[in-house]
């Protein structure tokens, strides 16, 4: 709206709305990073003190380095296998040909809509009644699942932007299949499978849910410690850990936003 | 090799890896939600809904759940048509003030909540002082908790809704609304929020089947004094090991969140398409 239309009571309001909102959505995270520098032993803030000894202690702590390296390890295998298989998907999607492409969309983002606590319980009891015990592959699996969705959005929001005639063009020109997919629609695609592929990491390494379903002794990722450590007694250490989530989470957005552009993927 | 043969090899893993790892598993479960030791049964069913214990979880799971959804909605609409009408500079920071709480770990956010929320928290500390609380005010294991927490968790699903909605609105229907003699108000209330109401609903409608379904920020906030349908459902998995009494319930919440997720994916198909 032209600007003159809009009344100085309104610019203030919406003002003072912002700022009251942004910090509602930015304490929690604040918060936890104070809370993390803390010198004392117990959880306060704002903090006494200033240091960096949780750090060392959670470094030092096999307990939480442990979970970290569980939890990498999961989120890049995810990655991986979600960015492969999601992005496939897209491409196949995007070009229409397939009968019922429609529900097949719904299909590939099921997933996202179903509450992922439905998941997890179905999960863990599918594979503990067909392969026994739960392992790291389990997880693996269940996490590539969730993030499926994600990489098939992405990428297929991209592609319905990209130039279709493109490859009509290389196949008049020669092209075979398979240098199709690898010169021209993978190519338009990468800023989507980009970005897809920096979600999927964000999901699985951030997610609890599935997690704590199929947690168990050996298989404790990091946000699982922490739930755990929340749950008994709390120290500035579960702090500090959420401060390097938190800090990985930034790094996230900021590359997320270089490849797609952070406004796009707000309105797709 | 036809087109169609490649589209499909290029589709075939992932179908093949949701069909197994994704509907099977669901399916799995809806058989042992009926499982007994002579065959079917509803008898978990009927254990569920007939004991005043869990009935009262049902209650607070979707008492909570509107509250959360209605205090989204009251936040997130003028926080979606703010950031749809500054400027471009001013949106791309407020996209990503929403999207670095949406994209940090719940367990985090949730700890945070802990730390302002508890007894020596800033919170209490602050309403202390003012006088608003007496000495004895907490905040921590109460609703009010649960419903503070979620309403962070879920506030920016509501408002991405919105944004993608209100986005698209022409500006000048505003315009012609104020140069024809509406009050600011007015024009909010007879032209934008019509024409939001798509997002709205959409997202009152995410928000509530994913508030329903949380129990990681109710667990840590409310404690186990004041169970949801979600934490008893997790509590019967990892702590009573009662799978089919889980699987039962799990299916409870299941047929309640289709009854809300039929219309999201009706009003959403459009845009994903």
């Amino acid at each position: 709206m032209a600007s003159f239309l809009i009344p100085s009571w309104v610019r203030l309001a919406a003002r003072i709305f912002i700022v009251v909102t942004v910090i509602f959505l930015l304490a929690p995270l604040v918060v936890v990073v104070g809370v993390s520098f803390s010198e004392s032993q117990f959880i306060a803030f704002p903090p006494d003190g200033l240091s960096l000894r949780w750090y060392q202690t959670v470094l030092s702590d096999t307990v939480y380095t442990s979970a970290f390296w569980t939890s990498i390890r999961i989120a890049l295998l995810v990655t991986v296998s979600a960015t492969v298989l999601g992005g496939a998907a897209a491409i196949a999607l995007h070009r229409r040909m397939l009968p019922g492409s429609a529900f097949l969309a719904t299909f590939f983002l099921s997933p996202l809509v179903l509450p992922t606590i439905i998941y997890a319980i179905g999960m863990l009891m599918f594979w503990s009644a067909v392969f026994g015990p739960v392992s790291f592959v389990t997880l693996w699996i269940g996490h590539t699942v969730i993030a499926i969705p994600y990489v098939v959005r992405t990428t297929l929001a991209v592609l319905s932007e990209s130039d279709p005639f493109l490859e009509e063009a290389a196949r008049t020109m020669g092209a075979g299949r398979i240098q199709r997919l690898l010169y021209v629609v993978i190519p338009q695609g990468l800023p989507g499978l980009g970005a897809g592929a920096f979600f999927a990491f964000n999901i699985s390494f951030d997610e609890a849910v599935l997690s704590l379903f199929l947690r168990k002794p050996g298989l404790t990722t990091l946000p699982v410690q922490i739930y755990g450590q929340l749950e008994f007694s709390p120290d500035p250490s579960v702090a500090a850990v959420s401060t390097i989530m938190i800090a990985l989470t930034v790094v996230l957005i900021l590359v997320i936003d270089r490849m797609l552009g952070l406004q796009r993927f707000a309105s797709t | 090799m036809s087109d169609r043969t490649e589209n499909l090899l290029l589709a075939a893993p992932g179908l093949l890896l949701l069909a197994l790892a994704f509907f099977l598993p669901i399916g799995q479960m809806l058989v042992l939600s009926v499982d007994g030791p002579e065959g079917a049964t509803l008898a978990h069913f009927s254990r569920f809904l007939g004991d005043g214990f869990y009935l009262g979880v049902l209650w607070r799971t979707v008492r909570l759940s509107l509250i959360i959804t209605v205090i989204c909605a009251l936040i997130g609409f003028p926080l979606a048509y703010i950031m749809a009408r500054v400027g471009p500079r001013a949106r791309l920071w407020l996209i990503i003030l929403v999207i670095l709480p949406l994209m940090t770990s719940v367990v985090v956010r949730t700890f945070g909540w802990v730390v302002l929320l508890s007894r020596n928290g800033l919170i209490p500390e602050l309403l202390r002082d003012m006088g608003l609380a007496g000495r004895t005010f907490a905040l921590m294991q109460t609703e009010t908790a649960i419903v503070i927490g979620m309403v962070h968790v879920l506030l920016p699903f509501m408002a991405l809704s919105i944004l993608g909605v209100i986005s698209r609105i022409d500006t000048r229907l505003e315009e012609a609304g104020r140069t024809m003699g509406c009050s600011f108000l007015q024009t909010i209330r007879t032209i934008v929020l019509p024409l939001s109401l798509p997002g709205v609903v959409a997202g009152s409608l995410l928000v509530f089947t994913l508030s329903a379904s949380s129990f990681v920020t109710p667990n840590l906030l409310g404690g186990p004094r004041l169970q949801v349908l979600a934490a008893s459902i997790y509590k019967s998995v990892t702590q009573t090991l009662d799978w089919p009494f889980a699987a039962a319930q799990a299916v409870v919440l299941f047929a309640g969140i289709l009854l809300v997720l039929i219309p999201y994916v009706r009003l959403t198909a459009s845009d994903n398409g």
